[in-house]
């Protein structure tokens, strides 16, 4: 299970990569924590021509919050969010989903723009990203791009960067007062890929949610929006008969896969139920946030 | 219990010799050995399950710099001795012989099949040249399961065989099993399906092959259960003399059953070092592991229970069909066994057993931990079954079913002596460990706040070797031989057949060899893994504990008596009068008269006693298993089953086991514990997969899901009090006992767990989607 | 596809090497550096065999590039122990049992050391959650917790 051959480069900035990405386009793939890309080489799944190594790039990392947004650098090691204080207090729905990424060990060289550039339907960061309309910077050989979550994610490891572009940076919006999280997953084990995950974010102003968020991870080819939910619970007091039939909606919008680990028809049932736990949580955290 | 002259080590926890080596990675494993002038191997495999081969073209693959050379399935045929799987000769299989190639040469019988294989100067270059292979196949239709396999109409995987039975179907009956039916109160009728999953050591197959041009000799640095099976595969599919080939083993990452012979790859690999006169280096990769080394237990059975209205089971009447995948392995060997042992601890007046075995286009079926472990998994579900059925609670029925222990003992009906078998013993005290009322009471709390808790129970017997049998050895393999000899440096070498992958033997023999003999463990060296050295052997099957722990102690009492004559003779006493305790002989009562055995080996090899005096302190000892015996043991479950998600958590897992005398507990307990996770991820997580097709979809670790630490608890481990039977060897053997009885453990305390929903269970693979299918199929309103 | 020259300190020692770019650092660790301690378990990034400590932090050595290496300290399992003694967690581990076919054992013991240097206080849950992405087929797992267990407790008593 040897990589194929590839050439490499690694460039020392982000103009030097977007311009090997100018050069190269489809034939390139951007190497940046490898834990998802260099499996896929490992099986010959994958065969770009050439890595653009981004590793070397120190401009790419790092976190700050400022002016009601959290700002992480593409190139941010997942671990290095998950242990940031700046991090959970900004977006504390961010810090939940962090530490569910696969183990330590893949944490330790996986990044945040790596996760949300792959584009795995499965993962957490997508999901979060979607829920909280996220912002992801790329920069080109015509500039910079700033697109929301919502445009982001295409399809099935699909994303619309093109294919000179580099994500050089990540957005998400500071929460609120009075908001509360929860990432609730099923996988076989843990650590694995959710079968059904979701992210949930729920703002409560005088004990009726003001917003709620909820984004499916592994219901789609993309993390899935429950909007329909959403709408639902907009307005109304937290109650358990409510969160059922949000559920029922969230369910009737998805499509969800069928493979080994479970048919669409279990991730629909997994997917109810998430949402019944994600929100009676995330409405417990908001409760305290207040 | 065991008439050991010391009891220093055996039966402590002594730290193993084997771990410094493991802790620093010093360990030595088939891929860690570089040769000088050593290629790598890649094969070119199919990707389709079924398929003619039209035509092979390695030119391209040739030419690509770093590729020494090329071997198709044709090349491969003209430079080997075609003949059957030496592990089946060796069993002295009679059944349908398929006839097949090296390598794949007319056609291809599973995905993965090896059609060329790649000699380069690196892995990746070699997997490069495999890309190079072209290879034009024509789709033959898959036969993708058993019963399409049995159908006349399936094509035929081996034309010579001109059907796809690697078994015909027979049928044996034990006891009248037309009355005992017919007396019964009540029949129960279930058809009950085992799934297929496999072996997945962490380390694959792989060897290195080294021919030496000059001298004509091969020597093989092989992954293998048995350094001297592999010798002969090697030398008779090489058509070379056994002398010519030496077979070598270092360090072991695991088998359980799968690394025994010589695979298809590993003699092609043994070729093309012939031919090219180098050594070359293969090492399965973990797709080649999950998709193509082998896989095991995929059985179903059609089972008649006769049973008496209070819950006697009168008698049972089997079908069971299993499925042995493509090329031969010991698949349709495992009705006969699983036939044998399908009485189990009970007594029981009749069984009816009719088997067959279908060639399918998968992974070869190969031992897997307990090959036969389906009929445990059978029995203790039906048993359940019948007990729900009549309200009796899961200790109630087996106690009562239970053959009680006799002297003469108790006779299986399939002919086993169950001499001193301790299943009501350990019934009871898993009843006392685990507070079944006081869980009942838990579980309808829980019931009522939506949690399903549930517990389950199973007991088992394994032939660890088995119990004598009259004029034979105990147990399969037979006899089990060691060379002992005392060096010159008063160290005791103990040369042993066994293979120890994990089984800890390194220390374990030394711990019996230093209590009989007298030398501190420090001063035995056992030696393992050298055709040149060792005698024959093979690890498997449980029978190491008895087989090669009684060796041990009569070799070592044998070689103690040679030293202690040549050492009469040297101290003018007489070796009545003389006794060895840590590495020094002195005369009983006389501290001051010892003397290092080194210096009566030094002696002994100067030579210095003349021709009358046996002075070769080196024994052959054979041993036949003694009075053998029966290991078992019961176990129970703690469940929890999330009927939102169909996770299920196992909360706590107990186990009252009987391996005779324990050498290491440390030891013993290490390999229940490993079986009984591999229960677990039988059960909750491990399938081999193939879609319709006949591809393998679990063909990474990201589908093929094995237990990790957050899926095993703590298992308790109770020793029971076991039943000697022999009057110096009561060791017996632990290794697969687990991994039988875990599974039907697991699927008991996961029925009871679901049983407000009425959910019965048929099958052993229970995932998060399956739990929640099986509570959705028990109808609405639940 | 050209080889690109390295230098990275390998167990306290400056190392250098000329390894294509699609050679993974596992492979350049077991080949070109002959420290055949780190094994190859999956080659694809789940069993943890291949663990490795890189700048401080544990990484699956089967999921790096050897160039991306370059400049950095790495520890393998021949690194734990220089002066020829067991470390605390391998005697710890030693007096536990807690291994038996020794192949899951150096990445196992990699990625224990690491989270124990981070998390000297961690309880068993926690444990078996960071060594969850470490396989083992032998034991259970359960005396490699008690070997981790045991090696914390005696760090704590010094």
């Amino acid at each position: 299970m040897k990589l194929p051959p590839v050439d490499y480069e690694a460039p020392e900035t982000v103009s030097e990569a977007v311009e090997l990405l100018a050069e190269h386009e489809d034939l390139a793939s951007v190497l940046a924590g490898g834990q998802s890309l260099i499996p896929l080489l490992a099986l010959r799944l994958a065969r770009p021509a050439v890595l653009i190594d981004i590793n070397g790039i120190d401009e790419l990392s790092g976190v700050s919050a400022a002016d009601g947004w959290l700002a992480i650098g593409a190139m941010t090691r997942e671990y290095v969010a998950e242990e940031s204080a700046i991090v959970a207090d900004a977006v504390p729905l961010l810090a939940a989903a962090l530490p569910l990424i696969g183990h330590e060990a893949i944490r330790s060289r996986g990044t945040v723009g790596g996760s949300l550039a792959h584009a795995d339907p499965a993962a957490e960061l997508p999901a979060v990203a979607r829920a909280l309309d996220a912002e992801l910077v790329v920069s080109g050989p015509s500039g910079e791009r700033v697109v929301p979550a919502a445009e982001w994610f295409e399809g099935y490891l699909t994303t619309s960067r093109e294919p000179d572009e580099l994500l050089t940076e990540v957005r998400f919006p500071a929460a609120g007062p009075g908001t509360g999280v929860s990432f609730q997953e099923v996988a076989r084990r843990h650590g694995d890929f959710a079968m059904v995950g979701l992210a949930t974010s729920v703002t409560l102003s005088d004990g009726v949610i003001s917003d709620a968020r909820m984004a499916f991870a592994g219901a789609s080819d993309v993390p899935a929006r429950a909007t329909a939910a959403e709408e639902l619970l907009a307005g109304e007091r937290p109650l358990a008969e409510l969160f059922d039939e949000a559920a029922r909606r969230a369910i009737a919008d998805i499509d969800p896969p069928s493979d080994l680990h479970g048919s669409a028809e279990y991730r629909k049932k997994v997917a109810a139920a998430l949402v019944r736990r994600g929100l009676r949580e995330a409405v417990d955290n908001a409760r305290e946030r207040q | 219990m065991t008439a050991i002259a010391a009891e220093r080590y055996t039966g402590a926890s002594i730290k193993r010799s084997e771990d410094p080596r493991i802790l620093t990675g010093a360990g030595r494993y088939v891929d860690d050995i570089k040769l000088p002038g050593m290629l790598h191997a890649a094969f070119v495999r199919s990707p389709m399950a079924h398929g003619r081969v039209l035509s092979v073209d390695v030119s391209a693959a040739r030419e690509l710099p770093g590729v020494v050379a090329v071997y198709t399935g044709a090349d491969l045929e003209a430079m080997t001795v075609p003949g059957p799987d030496a592990l089946m000769a060796l069993m002295g299989w009679q059944g349908p012989t398929p006839e097949f190639t090296l390598l794949a040469t007319d056609k291809v019988r599973l995905a993965g099949d090896p059609v060329a294989v790649v000699i380069a100067e690196s892995r990746y270059l070699a997997e490069d040249g495999c890309e190079l292979v072209a290879v034009e196949y024509a789709d033959l239709p898959p036969v993708t399961n058993a019963s399409f396999a049995l159908d006349p109409a399936s094509p035929p995987v081996f034309a010579n065989l001109g059907d796809n039975i690697a078994k015909p179907r027979s049928r044996n009956e034990f006891g009248d099993v037309t009355a005992t039916f017919d007396g019964a109160d009540r029949v129960y009728d279930v058809h009950i399906d085992v799934h297929r999953h496999q072996n997945v050591p962490m380390e694959g197959r792989g060897c290195v092959a080294s021919y030496d041009t000059d001298s004509g000799a091969l020597t093989v640095y092989a992954a293998t259960q048995s350094v001297h099976v592999t010798k002969i595969a090697a030398a008779m599919r090489l058509g070379m003399e056994q002398d010519k080939v030496r077979v070598l083993a270092g360090d072991i990452g695991g088998s359980f059953g799968l690394k025994i012979g010589a695979s298809r790859e590993e003699l092609a690999v043994a070729a093309a070092s012939r031919d090219l006169g180098r050594p070359v280096k293969w090492v399965e990769d973990r797709g080649e592991n999950l998709t193509v080394s082998g896989q095991a237990r995929e059985e179903s059975f059609d089972v008649r229970a006769a049973v008496s209205s209070g819950g006697d089971l009168l008698g049972l009447d089997v079908k069971m069909i299993i499925d042995t995948g493509a090329y031969p392995g010991m698949g349709a060997m495992v009705p006969s066994i699983v036939e044998a042992m399908f009485p189990g601890p009970y007594k029981m007046a009749a069984l009816g057993f009719e088997s067959t075995a279908a060639i399918t286009n998968k992974a070869t079926y190969v031992a897997y931990r307990g090959p036969w472990a389906s009929e445990t998994f059978v029995r203790e579900r039906v048993i359940d079954l019948i007990a729900k059925d009549l309200g009796l609670d899961p200790f109630e029925i087996r106690l009562r079913n239970v053959a009680p222990r006799t002297d003469p003992p108790a006779v299986m009906i399939t002919g086993r002596p169950l001499a001193g078998v301790t299943t009501r013993e350990s019934l009871e005290r898993i009843a006392k460990l685990v507070d079944f009322p006081s869980f009942r009471r838990r579980q309808a709390e829980a019931r009522a706040q939506g949690r399903y808790l549930g517990i389950g129970v199973a007991t088992f017997i394994e032939a660890a070797p088995g119990p004598r049998e009259p004029g034979g050895p105990s147990g399969p393999m037979g006899m089990e031989s060691m060379r002992l000899r005392l060096e010159e440096d008063g160290i005791v070498a103990l040369f042993t057949g066994q293979m120890p992958h994990g089984q800890s033997h390194q220390t374990t023999l030394a711990q019996i060899a230093a209590d009989e003999f007298g030398v501190p463990f420090e001063q035995v060296r056992v030696v393992v893994g050298d055709t040149d050295v060792v005698p024959f052997g093979l690890t498997g099957g449980s029978r190491s504990a008895t087989m090669t722990g009684g060796v041990a102690l009569h070799g070592a009492r044998q070689l103690k008596a040679k030293v202690l004559d040549i050492a009469s003779h040297l101290m003018e006493a007489s070796a009545q009068d003389l006794e060895i305790t840590d590495g020094q002989v002195f005369v009983r009562g006389d501290p001051a008269s010892a003397i290092p055995v080194g210096d009566v080996a030094r002696r002994a090899a100067s030579g210095d006693f003349g021709a009358e005096v046996d002075a070769s302190l080196e024994v052959i000892a054979t041993f036949d298993g003694g009075e053998g015996g029966w290991s078992g043991g019961s176990h129970c479950a703690i469940v929890e089953v999330d009927a939102e998600t169909g996770i299920v958590t196992v909360e706590r897992y107990v186990v009252a086991e009987d391996c005779g005398a324990l050498i290491n507990p440390a030891v013993v307990e290490g390999q229940i514990r490993g079986g009984v996770a591999q229960g677990i991820g039988a059960v909750l997580l491990e399938r081999s997969a193939y879609d319709e097709d006949g591809n393998c979809q679990s063909a990474t670790f990201m589908d093929y899901l094995v237990p990790t630490a957050c899926d095993v608890p703590r298992i308790e481990i109770e020793h029971l009090e076991t039943v000697p039977l022999d009057a110096d060897v009561n060791f017996r053997g632990v290794g697969e006992g687990g991994m039988i009885v875990a599974p039907p453990t697991l699927v008991n305390a996961i029925e009871d767990a679901l049983s407000p929903f009425g959910v019965r269970i048929y099958e052993q693979h229970l995932p998060p989607s399956r739990i929640l299918e099986l509570i959705a199929a028990t109808g609405p309103g639940r | 596809m050209t080889e690109v020259d390295i230098t990275l300190t390998v167990n306290g020692a400056t190392r250098t090497g000329s390894p294509e770019p699609r050679k993974t650092l596992a492979d350049f660790l077991r080949d070109d550096l002959g420290l055949t301690g780190t094994h190859l378990g999956c080659e694809h990034g789940v069993c943890g065999a291949c663990t490795v400590i890189v700048d401080g932090r544990a990484v699956r050595s089967c999921l790096m590039l050897a160039v991306q290496a370059a400049g950095s300290e790495v520890t393998t399992i021949e690194g734990l122990a220089l002066d020829g003694r067991l470390g605390t967690l391998q005697q710890a581990m030693w007096d536990s049992h807690s291994f038996q076919c020794g192949f899951c054992t150096p990445g196992m013991v990699m990625q224990a050391a690491a989270f124990l240097t981070d998390h000297p206080d961690a309880d068993e849950q926690q444990i078996r959650e960071a060594l969850s992405g470490n396989i083992c087929r032998c034991t259970g797992y359960q005396s490699i917790i008690d070997g981790v267990l045991l090696a914390a407790e005696r760090t704590r008593g010094r």
